[in-house]
């Protein structure tokens, strides 16, 4: 069944807190295929953060496997840090780092873990900056920057690590209305280039436009997994079916 | 009256009578200086422990987090002047340290017991300042170092210390005030700080009161100005972050 193409395969994930009290995920399987973009859509508490931060060992699953490129990531002999540079995740709250300039925050890990010299960390900082057109922020501290600047410069930061997925949490969520496209265009123009993404977001327009495959969480499972055409237009399950007529 | 009597050690003469003043003025001075040192010597050794009692406490494994409570708990639930005796007489009368005087009027053989001892009290306090720095850095912050792949150490280093650090660095100062009060309790095992410059006058005069009050004029206008200072950065700060 496992295919070159595969990317992320998720098995029987668990997540419990609190001693088993709450159940964030209760048996969710998934596969992300290389260069697929999948959304995650779901009402407040259905586990989408939950899923996504498994994904990258955020959050340890209680039980079940994550496997990316084929590893094993649940598994505790495996060192995490190697995998997560080549997942890169955005928050949303965006996260950067406010005693470190723009570039500064881009160059950090590549620098950091050796993986570039900081020559090679600056050029690949102003070569991806100046794609977003805020190669003049390159030396302004976050606190400078508007909500929709941070969160682009966010996503630079992440792929700055050549990752080969990037993973969203509500990347626009925290933002004012008039800076959600911005970030979503940039979003959409790494869609087209080929990024394996895996987007968790509120967003049903984009899911629909950009995603390959959308997937419907409630109560910690994936109850429905579909092209966003079929999924939206000819929902199945009665809990979509009543998701899509609140927020469509 | 009775109570005529009960004053009579207490008069006004005797309160400011600071005819001492011009001859041992130097005592203070350099008592002054030898405080100052002790306060900021063991406030600035107390860091490394501190950080790493700070990271103790935060640490998942139990032994390693009772290890550092436990320390924190002894150094704060006993008086310093316990403390001081026992490292003193205990720690440092086992290792002898020679008696080399530096800057010209610091014995190292007194000193270093003391600032060591003030430094292992002081380390307690300022592994909770720290732990509290730490606790405040959202989050969010250690989550995205992390998620680029940086390990729990380095993100502590490049990421959450440095942010901290900022935090605290207005508590760091003011625990640096509570030495130059607390470390005269140094001066009862000879050491030549500023509360023991007083006794040594008083006693070589006679004058009982007036070197004690000059002391006490002199942490104060010490103590009073930098702890204002300290108010008004913090406030600027505050100010800063609110950008
Ligand atoms: N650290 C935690 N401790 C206890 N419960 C948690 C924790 N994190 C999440 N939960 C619970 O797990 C469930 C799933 O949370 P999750 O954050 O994944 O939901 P979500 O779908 O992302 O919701 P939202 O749209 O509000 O972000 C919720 O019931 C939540 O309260
Ligand atoms: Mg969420």
């Amino acid at each position: 069944m496992a295919t070159n193409n595969e990317l992320i395969r998720v098995v029987d994930v668990v997540k419990e807190y609190n001693k088993g009290e709450v159940k964030a995920l209760n048996g969710c399987s998934l596969t992300v295929n290389r260069g697929e973009v999948v959304a995650i859509v779901g009402s407040s508490g259905s586990g989408k953060s939950t899923m996504l931060r498994c994904l990258n060992m955020l959050e340890v699953p209680t039980s079940g496997h994550i496997y990316f490129d084929g590893v094993d990531l649940a598994d505790k002999n495996v060192d995490i840090n190697l995998h997560r540079r080549k997942m890169g995740m955005v928050f949303q709250h965006f996260n950067l780092f406010p005693h470190k300039t723009v570039m500064q925050n881009i160059m950090l890990a590549p620098v950091h873990l050796k993986l570039k010299t900081k020559a090679e960390a600056r050029a690949k900082g102003e070569e991806l900056l100046k794609r977003i057109g805020l190669l003049e922020k390159a030396n302004e501290y976050p606190n400078m920057l508007s909500g929709g600047q941070k969160q682009r410069i966010a996503i630079v930061r992440a792929l700055a690590m050549e990752p080969e997925v990037m993973l969203f949490d509500e990347p626009t969520s925290a933002l004012d209305p008039e800076m959600v496209n911005e970030v979503l265009d940039l979003m959409r123009d790494l869609a087209k280039a080929g990024m394996t993404m895996v987007v968790v977001t509120h967003e049903m327009g984009f899911a629909r436009e950009v995603a390959d495959r959308v997937i419907f969480m409630d109560g910690g499972q994936i109850l429905e997994s579909n092209t966003p055409e079929k999924l939206f237009d000819h929902p199945q399950n009665p809990r979509l079916k009543d998701f899509l007529s609140k927020v469509l | 009256m009775w109570w005529s009597n009960l004053f009579k050690n207490l008069s006004p003469a005797s309160f400011f009578n600071f005819s001492f003043l011009p001859k041992y003025g130097s005592y203070f001075w350099k008592g002054i200086a030898y405080t100052l040192l002790l306060a900021v010597v063991s406030v600035l050794l107390a860091i490394i422990p501190a950080l790493l009692l700070a990271m103790m406490r935060l640490s998942k494994n139990k032994v390693v987090k009772g290890l550092s409570g436990a320390y924190i708990a002894v150094f704060r639930s006993t008086p310093l002047l316990v403390q001081l005796s026992i490292i003193y007489f205990g720690l440092f009368g086992a290792v002898s340290i020679p008696r080399i005087t530096v800057l010209g009027f610091v014995d190292i053989s007194r000193f270093i017991p003391g600032v060591v001892a003030l430094a292992l009290n002081s380390s307690a306090y300022v592994a909770e300042i720290f732990r509290g720095g730490i606790l405040a850095v959202d989050i969010g912050q250690t989550e995205a170092s992390r998620s680029l792949g940086l390990n729990a150490w380095s993100t502590m280093r490049l990421v959450v210390l440095p942010q901290a650090i900022k935090n605290v660095l207005p508590a760091l100062a003011n625990e640096i005030i509570t030495m130059v009060k607390e470390s005269s309790i140094c001066s009862m095992l000879g050491m030549v700080e500023l509360m023991f410059a007083a006794k040594t006058v008083a006693s070589t005069t006679y004058i009982s009161l007036g070197p004690y009050v000059v002391a006490a004029v002199i942490y104060f206008c010490i103590n009073y100005p930098a702890s204002k200072g300290i108010e008004a950065i913090e406030r600027r700060m505050r100010r800063g972050d609110k950008q």
